[in-house]
């Protein structure tokens, strides 16, 4: 089984008394070591695809399994436990906590497993050095750039050493050669730590970069989910980007 | 815990406005309780010196069984004889928590100046055990002219406010009339061997104390009413009254005894009284901390809706939410209960060196005001505040942990 496995996921979200189709059907398996970016206009379901294989959000219906383990037959301190251990994410708006330091915000995660201080702070500290921050450890998210900040957030969602890393938007808030920059780190972790790496965007400028596109319109995968037509979405994603 | 403690407390300090106002709302509170049990207890004290001492209550009086309930209709009868005296002080006395077991007779009847009559209740005490039970209490209302002594029998002590309207001062002589235990009317010569304040409105204008045989012989009787023991500690009352009470009943003693607080009604009313007024200022304040932690939480968890989502994405479990919360509030109890402790000790100096003294009603001198710096008491009341707050935070932190952790994360 792949490490992540979706089989007709549906989800509905109800919108002032309405019905919404988020997701209408998909299906989709990613393998471990895959660089991968969602892809779509808005609303298409990036985010709620990314919070599905995150285990922060479930299926109407459907099957979701993340490394093996069926999402929706977890209780709530389970899901806790696997977004810990398995999944690293990646905010738009990186979502640091205010009041910790860079390096306090790194450690958070493995102080939330339960790892020593100690343990925690070298951890840190050497995923700090990794994402080009060694400089800033002590510095709050106000004294931080954006681009900085998204560093911070890298080195926070990997220093578990998870399976996956869901990345919802992360250039968003940043300029055109940040943007640039952070792609090009992930892809560099991904490379050398064969971390999976699913990111969301809509910005075509940073497709180039990455080895799988999935894309979405209308909550529907219309392009990618299938690896045998990886190459030849790439490609159409190509010519389209060319345009 | 020590990370979530750090980010709990770096919150306090980072929303500093709000802070302040819910730590100052929980230190008045805190000096508010604080000063006033401090004020009651300097009260209490001084209630407790003025019955046992002052009013030479002693600690424990004992009476023959039947005596309260019987006492004035047959009172010979429910007296005790000299052998019983006798008895009952070897018993009690060997008691190791006993200074002192005294024979006591109250009597009551008309006293004159030769002029005019008025009505009078007295002790008859013996001089040198009613010396003890007074104790230091006899220099903070020291006699005027000479106390109750062996050496002049007929020497009797009278209040203030009776020696003035009979015109009696330290020296001159008087005549106190009674009826006696078995009805003949008697009159005795008397001389005012010294006057004394008795602290009371009440009583200033009515109270005597009379060697304890004169007082017998007023009455015709051999016999005593009461014998009053003095104890080591006013805290050991409550025991020592069931040792006695146990020991005295094992040599066919059948007796009741009551203690100072059961026999002073003054203490007991005012304590009453206090123990309302405390109650309902501990109310309020039980209300406005709990309403300022709640209303900081509510605001700390709407405002921090993201950081929850954030929190539990990265594995977070729902009660670890909850902790989070509630650490925040019980550190703002901490931190409100330590202003507090340090606005109370303020003021207590405040009020130490103005020396400021009221008229209480009911009493016949100005007293001063004194509050007490009460340390268990403080304690307690910082335990308390700090689980209060603990327990005020729960509400909003239980909001928090239920949230769904992508609503949260959408929060704006």
């Amino acid at each position: 089984m792949s490490l992540i496995e979706m089989r007709d996921i549906k989800k509905d979200y109800l919108l002032g008394g309405t019905s919404v189709h988020a997701l209408r059907g998909v299906d989709l398996s990613i393998d471990k070591g895959e660089f991968i970016a969602i892809w779509g206009p808005s609303g298409s379901g990036k985010t709620t695809l990314l919070n599905l294989i995150g285990a922060i959000d479930e299926p109407s219906s459907g099957q979701l399994f993340v490394e093996g383990q069926e999402v929706v037959r977890l209780s709530d301190n389970m899901r806790a436990e696997l977004r810990n251990r398995a999944i690293g994410f990646i905010f738009q708006g990186f979502n640091l906590i205010p009041v910790l330091s860079a390096l306090e915000n790194v450690m958070l995660p493995l102080q939330i497993k339960g790892t020593s201080s100690s343990e925690a702070r070298d951890n840190a500290l050497s995923r700090l050095d990794e994402v080009g921050l060694s400089a800033f450890v002590h510095h709050r998210p106000d004294k931080l750039s954006g681009g900085q900040q998204q560093r911070v957030a890298i080195a926070r969602a990997l220093v578990t050493d998870p399976f996956i890393v869901i990345a919802d938007e992360p250039t968003a808030n940043l300029d055109s050669e940040t943007s640039h920059k952070i792609i090009g780190l992930m892809r560099d972790l991904n490379e050398k730590e064969k971390t999976t790496f699913i990111f969301s965007t809509h910005d075509q400028r940073l497709l180039g970069q990455v080895e799988r596109l999935v894309r979405l319109e209308d909550g529907k995968i219309v392009g990618g989910g299938d690896k045998k037509n990886e190459k030849m979405d790439n490609d159409s994603t190509s010519q389209h980007t060319e345009k | 815990m020590k990370k979530w403690i750090t980010i709990a407390l770096r919150n306090i300090l980072k929303n500093r406005r709000r802070s302040f106002v819910t730590l100052l709302a929980i230190a008045m509170g805190f000096a508010a309780v604080s000063l006033f049990r401090g004020y009651i207890n300097n009260t209490y004290q001084g209630l407790r010196q003025s019955a046992i001492r002052g009013e030479g209550l002693g600690h424990l009086t004992i009476y023959k069984k039947g005596w309260l309930e019987k006492g004035k209709i047959d009172p010979d009868r429910y007296m005790f004889s000299q052998e019983e005296i006798q008895r009952i002080i070897d018993i009690v006395e060997e008691d190791d928590d006993v200074i002192l077991a005294t024979p006591q007779i109250h009597i009551s009847g008309l006293v004159s100046n030769g002029h005019i009559s008025t009505i009078f209740l007295a002790k008859g005490v013996k001089p040198s055990d009613d010396k003890t039970i007074k104790g230091a209490w006899a220099a903070f209302r020291p006699v005027k002219g000479n106390a109750l002594s062996k050496k002049k029998p007929y020497g009797v002590e009278m209040a203030e406010d009776l020696a003035k309207h009979l015109n009696l001062k330290p020296g001159t002589d008087g005549v106190v009339m009674a009826s006696t235990l078995d009805g003949q009317m008697n009159a005795l010569d008397i001389e005012v061997a010294g006057i004394y304040d008795t602290g009371s409105d009440a009583t200033n204008d009515k109270y005597m104390r009379f060697p304890f045989a004169y007082a017998q012989s007023l009455y015709d009787t051999e016999k005593a009413d009461r014998l009053v023991v003095l104890l080591d500690s006013w805290e050991k009352t409550e025991c020592a009254r069931n040792r006695l009470l146990s020991a005295l009943s094992k040599a066919g003693l059948q007796c009741e005894i009551k203690t100072w607080n059961e026999l002073s009604l003054f203490y007991s009313k005012v304590k009453g009284m206090f123990d309302m007024i405390f109650m309902f200022i501990f109310i309020i304040v039980f209300i406005i901390v709990v309403m300022s932690v709640v209303n900081t939480m509510g605001m700390a968890v709407l405002e921090r809706t993201r950081e929850i989502g954030t929190l539990r994405a990265f594995g977070l479990k729902r009660r670890g939410v909850s902790l989070l919360f509630a650490i925040e509030g019980a550190l703002l109890g901490f931190l409100g209960s330590i202003l507090g402790l340090v606005l109370n000790v303020v003021v207590w100096a405040v009020i130490r060196a103005i020396e400021p003294s009221y008229i209480p009603p009911g009493v016949s001198t100005s007293v001063p005001l004194i509050v007490n710096l009460v340390p268990r008491a403080m304690l307690s009341l910082m335990v308390f505040l700090i689980l209060l707050s603990l327990v005020a935070a729960i509400l909003p932190a239980r909001r928090a942990a239920r949230l769904n952790v992508v609503d949260a994360l959408g929060h704006v």
